[in-house]
Formats: C-alpha cells, structure tokens, sequence
C-alpha cells in the first residue's frame, strides 16, 4: 500500500525542522487550508515529485527561466501535467544540460504560494494583508485607486500629466522588453531601474569600452586561465560553465584561481590564491607591469590594433605598478604575480577569464578596462581558443508607436555619476535622491515586474521607506515576494513554462534563435505577461489620453488640426496598439520573414533554429553534440577593425582616468573586531526568486555564515549556531559555518535569502538577506551598486 | 539483455547537484537530504587558510554501484533485492519486508527508506522510467552539465562505457570487497 504524502504535509515538516521560532501567521489570502484544497485542483500534481511514466507523453520545447541564463528544455507533459524537464540537445548555448535549478523550475510553476488570482491591499502597506479580486477589479484600482489607495488617474491629473511621476522596473527575462514598451515608450515614462545597475553594468561597460565586446571563450582550444572574481562553477553561465570544467584538473586548461574564498571553482582550479577584496586591478596591473618591463607582449598586434597604446605602456611602466607593490595590496606574493605573467605570457591561447558578477568594487570599470588590454596585449583575440566576438545573428527590434508626451520630464537620477544610463539609469541613486528629497517632481507611483528591490537592491531599509512613500504600487509577479508585500495591487503572472515567450536571437560562436512554448496553460487565474501588457493598456488608454488632453498643449494642437481620432490612433496614444498580435502570431511572423517557412516550422518544432542546422546539428556520442562543425564557427569575424582602447580620453572629460589607474582609497582595510562581509551565488540558487522552491530547499536548507575556522573558535561560535551580523544599515541573524575557506577578517553569506514575505512558506524567516546589511555605495562611472564595501560586526545571540 | 553500467569522468564534477534534482523528478523520489538515490560525496577541505590543500578538495559523485556480487542481494531473506535481466540490482517492494539487513550489507551506504511504502529503495538505473520507454541515458547522464556520467552496456563492446573503459584508467570504490562494482570512475 502506498501513503499518500501531500505536498503540504512535506512543507509542515520541513519548515518545523528549519524555521527558528517562527510562527507561520498567513492572511486570509495566504491561507493554509486553502493551500490544501490545491491538491485536488485538477492540473496541480498530488505530490512534490511525479514519477514519470511510460505512457505516451506530449513533449514541449521551452526556454528556462529559472535564472538569466536561458537554456533550452524539452518538458514532459502527461495528463495535463509537468513530470520531468528535460535537456533540449538543439540549442548550442545550454550544451544539452538542465542545471539544478532547471531540473528544479516544476517545483516553481507548481508552488503551492503562487500569487494564484489578482489581490487588492486592505491592511497597511507591509503589512500583508489582501483581497482576492477580479482582474477587471484590480485593472480598477490601478486606474482609480480604492479607499485605501490612490490610482493612476488622480496621480496623473494632480502631476498634470508628467508620465514621469510613475517609476517602473524589471528583473531580466524574455517579457522584460514588452513591459519597457508599456511602460517607457506607451505611458512614458522615462524612470525605469532594472538589475543591471545591481548585477554587471560596469563589467559589461568596461570591456565595452576597451574590446568592443562583451565576449564569449573558447575554452576547447584556450590553455590557461586566470579567473579572478567569478565562480562559474557555483554561478553557473552558459556555455562557460559546461566547456571550462571539461578542461581543467590536467586536461589542457591551466587554472589559476584567484578569489577571497575557496569556492567550488577554487576546487577545481590548478592553484587557488586568496585575494584582498576589491583589489584586483592592482593585481592585473602588476602582471600588465611585468608584461611590458620584460617585453612579453604581442607588439605588432597591439600596434595595429592598439588606440594610445604607447601612453598606456609608458603609463604601466612610469607607475611602477610592479609585482612588490601589488603583493602590499593584494596579498598576492610577488613571485606567484611573476610567475602567473611568464605562463600567461608562455601560453599559446591565454584567457583572462572576463567574467560575469555583479559589482564588488568601486574600480570595478576600470578592473574589467585593465583586464580587457591585459588580454589583448597576448593577442589572443578573436580567434580559436581566444575572446571571441562572433556573430551576433539577428532579429529585427519590434516598432512600437510611441506617443510624445510634453509634460514628461527628464530622469533625474545622476548624482554623483560621470555617465548616468539613459534607460535604466541607477538603482540607488534613483532611490536615494527620492528619499533625500532630490528629485526635481514627486515620483509617486511604482509599476514592479519581476523584480524583489527589497532583497536586491543594498540597504532593504530605504527601500522600504521608497515603497512605503509611493501613492501606489503595482506588482506583477508568480509569488508574494517581500516587495510584493508593498503592493496596492498585485497582478499574478503565469510562471516561465506557462507561457510562449518572445523569440530570442544569441550570437556569438555558434549562433541560434530559440523559442519557449507554453507546456501547459496558466495555472488559477494568472495571465501571461503580454496578455497582462494588453489588457493594461486597453484600461489606461482612454483615461489617460484624457488627460493628456487636458494638459498637454501640443496634443492640443494636434487635435484641433487633425481631429482626435486620427491621433489617437497615429500618434501611438492607443495604448494596446503594440498587442494587437498574441506573442505566438509574432514570433511566426517574425521568423518567417527575415529566416523563412521552413525556418519557423524547425524553430517551432524543436524550440531552435539556425541556418543549416539540419545539415549541422549531429549527436556525437551519449553526451556530445556537434552543433556547428568547427570550419562553419565564428571564430574569427572583426579581422581589421578590431580595436583595443587603451587610453579612453571621453572618460577624463567627465573626471574618469582615462587608463587605469590605482588610488590608494581602494586600499583593503578592516578595523580590527570587523569583518568585511562578501556575498555570493550557488549552484541551487538563483537571487531570492528560488528560495520558496522545494526541491532547491532540500539541496541547501538556508544560507549560514562562512566564518573563518580559528576566529570562530576565539568567539565561541560553533556550526549551527545563530549569529548576529551587523553593519551600519542593518542587523540580520543565520547560522555559523566555521571554514578554512575564508580569511579570518572576511565573513560570507550566499544572496537571496532572508525573506520577510510570510506568504512564502518556505523561504520566509530562513537565513538572512544581504541586502539588509550591505551600504548602498555606488561606483562612479554608472552609479551601479557596489556589494563588497560593507564592514560588519558579528557576534553569537 | 544487456550488462549496463555507468562510467563517472569525476573530475568534471563541480558538485552542482543537478544529477540528484534530475533523480528524484524523475523517478518520483522523496524530498528529504536522507532520501536519495544519488549524492555527490564532498569533504572539507584540510589546511588552513591562505594554505589549503587543493587536492583534499574532491567531488565524488556516488549511487548504487550495482554490484555485480551484490552483498545486499545475498543478505535479502525474502529475494526482494534481485538482478533484473540486465544485470541492474533492484528492490522488489512487495517482496521488502523492511529488515533492513541490505542497508547494513550496502558498503556504499546507497540504500535509504522510502516512508511511502515503508520498503528499501535506491537507483534503479531509471529502468522502470526512462529505460522502460526506450530511451537510452538515464536522468543523471542526460542532464549533467559537465557530463560526468556515460550509462551503457558494458557487453556490447561498440558502446560508448565499453570503449571509454577500454581507453581510459579508471578504477572502482572499494574493490577490496570483492563486489564488482559496475560504476568505474575515469582517471
């Protein structure tokens, strides 16, 4: 006989163990027993886990979207329901792997918190507390607000139409674009945050700048590698990930590994050398220093290719950036500095291993420039077992008819920047010239998608107290996450494998265009992103052209010549003009047009397409597929126009060095009884987005705080037990891990946990949420936010 | 008919733990950390920091070795445990009798309770799912990113595992015992 266990009694057990004295307090719309009527949802699966079997089953390309990532899955479908994903062995960028979290994403689409129908705040903001409504009601409430709340209309009419009073933003994903396109370019509005100012900016900036690329590596044919602030076995990037861990441990990639921690990369390293935090570009100079006092470099590669790359040697050489001054900075010896620069310069196809993280530093810009001419100056660019910049494969940006609104003004959030981002601007800047009173017109409402600002964006406090100071705020999300929390109105979105999503081009070596098709119907009442976008748009569109009308003079103008009809239509103020199509009719459309029929009918099959993949594509073995053979790769695409900048004289105009350059404020230093706190990904866990899942919960119970070995003894601190950590901005308690793996002025804690959302089972009260604790310092270039600054004091409670 | 076995390139392991995500939506396999069918081994590493022993620092990925001298078959008084008719070491539940006796016979500790029907379980190779509609890697193999794993016949000798075994050192977990695994970790 088999026992049933539900999904529910397996969370009651699971939260018992872990959640320290946490009462699990739900509200009415959070509740338990409703929970417990899912398992009799037709759709829902009894169980946590499905055995899958051997009937016939539908099989379902999609696109995962567990994490930023993108690998492409085949999901197995029986009886309506997801048993198992799959591995898609078309998509040459996912190399035929689903990752932990990928493997795991059925456990998210079938998560018994889901945001199941359209909710209404009726208690305080934060507190939780939410009505279950109509969607027709809670478009309502965003156009005309409800007792409790103010709506879109009274906001507007008071601003007098500046569409720049409403702030949006949006974590990454494929539906991130359509909701810029409703926010930015139908509404108006130019204040939109997005993660890039918390994650890569002045990564992707910096070699931007330098290289004129971003680029991928070909670790098949590359023979050495120094990676210094990345951990690709443990944040996993695709293909990186797969191709770098073939070829290390003797079989041909050289690895040195260079990070405060020994992590799971360290693991797999040649050589492991601890660093000082944020010193790094003292590091790269040294070895650029060593590179040129010896003559090391590719001399006539640099001199084709190189734009001040004189000043920039003689720069290097006149700072006496040697290896004896970076060993003061760095904690590097010198002589491992040496040696490192000799077997760089000794090796065929060196990699100095771009990376990908967000930002630990404030020269994290000028880290990543260094790092880019470092590279170069091997010339081992743009070619088999080098950078490559390949071929970026394309598909046509949609037209979208946007409206110019006369009274939306600027965004204002460049304070203190030297290069503020148009379009997605400063997360914290943006934040704390509102809390400081700085913003030339009130910001007043939030439109949140897919997006938790309260665990990512450093110091939860004043994010708090942005949310809390806004008229309304609107969150679009698949679960009650602590932002949510904040929320007038929540619309529930579909998760990733409950809708099609927009086609994607990738470029690169082996380029392709992939697809995610619905595996099943949204589940409850959630919609998909662009259904939502639609829908939206058709509410806002009259009342909000309203008032265009009654405040915006060239409008005005424009109607008495042409009549109103007319543009409304022509000018773009039809708001829901853009979804005419369903996403399914676009990606058809699209496809067909610029690759053909038989394109879209491959793409639509197997979730990839590529020119010639029917003559390319072949399995190999077991494990190995060819997706482009090696004579058709992109290996080599810039031949002459390739550039190196080594001196970027726009940088000074705006007080940047123009060529990197240390300054001793960068220094690592920790008052003594501190410890500086550095943070993290895993494997199993993407941001906070995945916290709440089963499955990944069972890999990782919660996130405890590396401490280092010998200095948790001197405190009494001993494996599990609760700790205080404490900086400036905020206090947060988990549990000790005691470790050699970590400096014994250094503490670490994985991101992402921490939730405060009690509508997150699982997730809420496990762990701590770094957010809280770090200080919202930012770079200068672009005023991203830098996660490595923040001194912490730690103690048992 | 067929000897299947599974050959680990080990060393590709970055302990990611997506083959054990991959086994227990597959096969239906209970959450809970003592309840899996495969793990990755990992130790701590020794040394004290900046100077840590790299080499200490291993990822052993680890299951049912399927024995092909299976002492937890020879301990089974009611026959539950069996060789299938491809040499896979496999529990018949309506035969399990919870004795226990193979979890303490297993020197790989690869057998754990499933609460659900109160008998032993283990990896099966994914022969009741995956190998039982014709596909040919189990769950683990298919979706590791690194590809750790290759899953195959051992007797037919144009396989992937036979030339793999034939071409490359490898060696078994604690051979000493006379139990013959059919998992060969690659050197």
């Amino acid at each position: 006989m088999e026992v049933e266990i539900s999904r529910r009694k397996f969370l009651q057990g699971t939260v018992a163990m872990t959640v320290l004295g946490g009462t699990l307090a739900t509200t009415s719309v959070f509740a338990s027993e409703e929970k417990e009527n899912q398992k009799n949802t037709p759709g829902i699966p009894k169980t946590v886990t499905t055995k899958t079997s051997t009937k016939k089953a539908k099989e379902v390309p999609f696109l995962c979207g567990m994490c930023v990532n993108k690998c492409a899955g085949v999901a197995r479908v029986e009886d309506g329901i997801i048993t198992k994903l799959n591995p898609n062995p078309y998509f040459p960028k996912s190399r035929n792997m689903l990752c932990p979290r990928g493997n795991a994403g059925i456990q998210t689409t079938y998560d018994p918190d889901r945001l199941k129908y359209p909710l209404i705040r009726i208690g305080k903001r934060g507190e939780g507390k939410f009505k279950r409504v109509s969607w027709e009601e809670a478009y309502d409430a965003i156009l005309n607000g409800t007792k409790d709340f103010k709506g879109i209309v009274q906001i507007l009419d008071e601003e007098k139409d500046n569409r720049s009073t409403i702030g949006y933003c949006n974590g990454e994903g494929l539906s991130k674009e359509g909701f810029e396109d409703l926010m930015g370019k139908k509404i108006g509005t130019p204040n939109y945050v997005d993660e890039v100012s918390i994650c890569l900016e002045t990564a992707g900036g910096g070699f931007f700048a330098t290289l004129g690329v971003y680029p991928e590596i070909d670790f098949e044919h590359a023979d050495y590698m120094i990676i210094l602030g990345a951990n690709r076995a443990e944040a996993i990037i695709t293909p990186d990930t797969m191709d770098m861990f073939k070829h290390t441990k003797g079989r041909g990639l050289k690895t040195v590994c260079i990070d405060p921690r020994f992590t799971n990369t360290a693991a797999k390293a040649d050589k492991w050398l601890p660093v000082n935090p944020g010193t790094d570009l003292a590091y790269i100079l040294a070895m650029t220093y060593v590179i040129f006092s010896e003559n090391l470099q590719n001399e006539e590669f640099m001199k084709k290719h190189g734009v001040g790359y004189e000043e920039y040697k003689q720069h290097i050489l006149s700072k006496k950036y040697t290896p004896e001054w970076a060993e003061k900075i760095t904690g590097i010896k010198a002589k491992d500095i040496y040696e490192m620069a000799h077997e760089f310069a000794d090796a065929e196809h060196p990699i100095i291993y771009p990376g990908r993280r967000s930002i630990f530093s404030p020269n994290d810009y000028q880290l990543r420039r260094a790092m880019g001419i470092l590279q170069a100056l091997s010339g081992n660019l743009d070619k088999k077992g080098g950078y490559i910049y390949g071929n970026p494969i394309q598909l046509p940006a949609e037209y979208v008819n946007s409206p110019i609104y006369a009274q939306a003004k600027e965004r204002f959030d460049t304070e203190g920047i030297a290069f503020p981002t148009i379009k997605s601007g400063s997360w914290i800047v943006f934040r704390n010239m509102i809390l400081e009173g700085k913003n030339p017109y009130p910001v007043r409402a939030m439109f949140i998608r897919k997006h938790n600002p309260m665990m990512g964006v450093p110091n939860s406090a004043k994010t708090r107290k942005l949310l809390e100071k806004m008229d309304l705020n609107v969150v679009i999300d698949i679960l009650p996450s602590d932002t949510a929390m904040f929320a007038d109105v929540i619309l529930p979105e579909a998760s990733y494998l409950e809708r099609t999503s927009p086609v994607k081009a990738y470029g690169f070596l082996e380029p392709s265009i992939v697809q995610r098709k619905a595996a099943i119907k949204p589940l409850y009442e959630t919609k998909t992103p662009e259904v939502i976008y639609k829908e939206l748009a058709e509410k806002l569109s009259k009342p909000l052209f309203e008032i265009s009308k009654k405040y915006d003079k060239d409008l005005q103008e424009e109607i008495a010549k042409r009549g109103e009809e007319k543009v409304y239509k022509e000018d773009g103020y039809d708001l829901a003009d853009a979804w005419d199509k369903s996403v399914e009719e676009k990606n058809k459309e699209l496809v067909e047009k610029v690759y053909g029929k038989e394109a879209w009918e491959i793409l639509d099959k197997n979730g990839v397409y590529y020119p010639h993949m029917e003559e390319y594509h072949k399995q190999l073995s077991p494990n190995d597929y060819q997706y482009y053979p090696k004579s058709k790769r992109f290996y080599s695409t810039k031949g002459d126009s390739l550039r190196v900048i080594c001196k970027y004289d726009r940088l000074a105009t705006k007080g940047i060095d123009a060529m990197p350059t240390w300054h001793d404020e960068w220094k690592f230093s920790v008052p003594k009884g501190k410890f500086r706190l550095i943070t993290g990904r895993h494997a199993q866990f993407t941001q906070s987005g995945t916290t709440n899942n089963a499955m990944l919960r069972d890999l990782i119970p919660t996130n405890y705080l590396w401490i280092n070995k010998r200095v948790a003894k001197e405190k009494g601190i001993k494996f599990g037990d609760m700790v205080e950590v404490k900086s400036e901005v905020g206090t947060v308690h988990l549990k000790a891990y005691p470790t050699e793996k970590i400096a014994p002025n250094q503490i670490f804690m994985l991101h992402g946990f921490g939730s405060e959302s009690k509508g997150l089972e699982l997730a809420y009260g496990n762990g701590a949420n770094d957010a809280a604790v770090i200080k919202d310092d930012i770079e200068p270039v672009y005023g991203a936010a830098v996660m490595h600054s923040t001194n912490v004091e730690v103690r048992r409670v | 008919m067929a000897r299947y076995g599974m050959a680990l390139d080990y060393k590709n392991c970055i302990n990611c733990k997506a083959c054990e995500v991959a086994c227990k939506e597959e096969n239906g396999v209970l959450l809970g950390a003592d309840k899996h069918r495969i793990w990755v081994g990992v130790k701590e590493i020794e040394g004290e920091w900046p100077l840590l022993d790299i080499a200490s620092s291993t990822f052993m990925p680890s299951q049912c070795q399927h024995c092909e001298d299976a002492p937890c078959e020879e301990v089974c008084p009611t026959h539950a445990t069996y060789y299938d008719e491809n040499g896979v070491v496999r529990v018949d539940s309506n035969k399990c009798i919870l004795c226990s006796y193979c979890m303490n016979a297993c020197p790989y500790d690869a057998r754990y309770v499933d609460d659900r029907t109160m008998t032993v379980d283990k990896c099966t190779f994914c022969s009741d799912t995956r190998l039982a509609r014709g596909e040919t890697t189990t769950a683990c193999q298919n979706t590791c990113p690194t590809k750790v794993r290759t899953f195959g016949d051992l007797d037919d000798p144009n396989s992937e595992i036979s030339v793999l075994l034939r071409t490359r050192d490898h060696f078994s977990l604690k051979s000493h015992l006379g139990t013959n695994p059919k998992l060969f970790y690659l050197t």
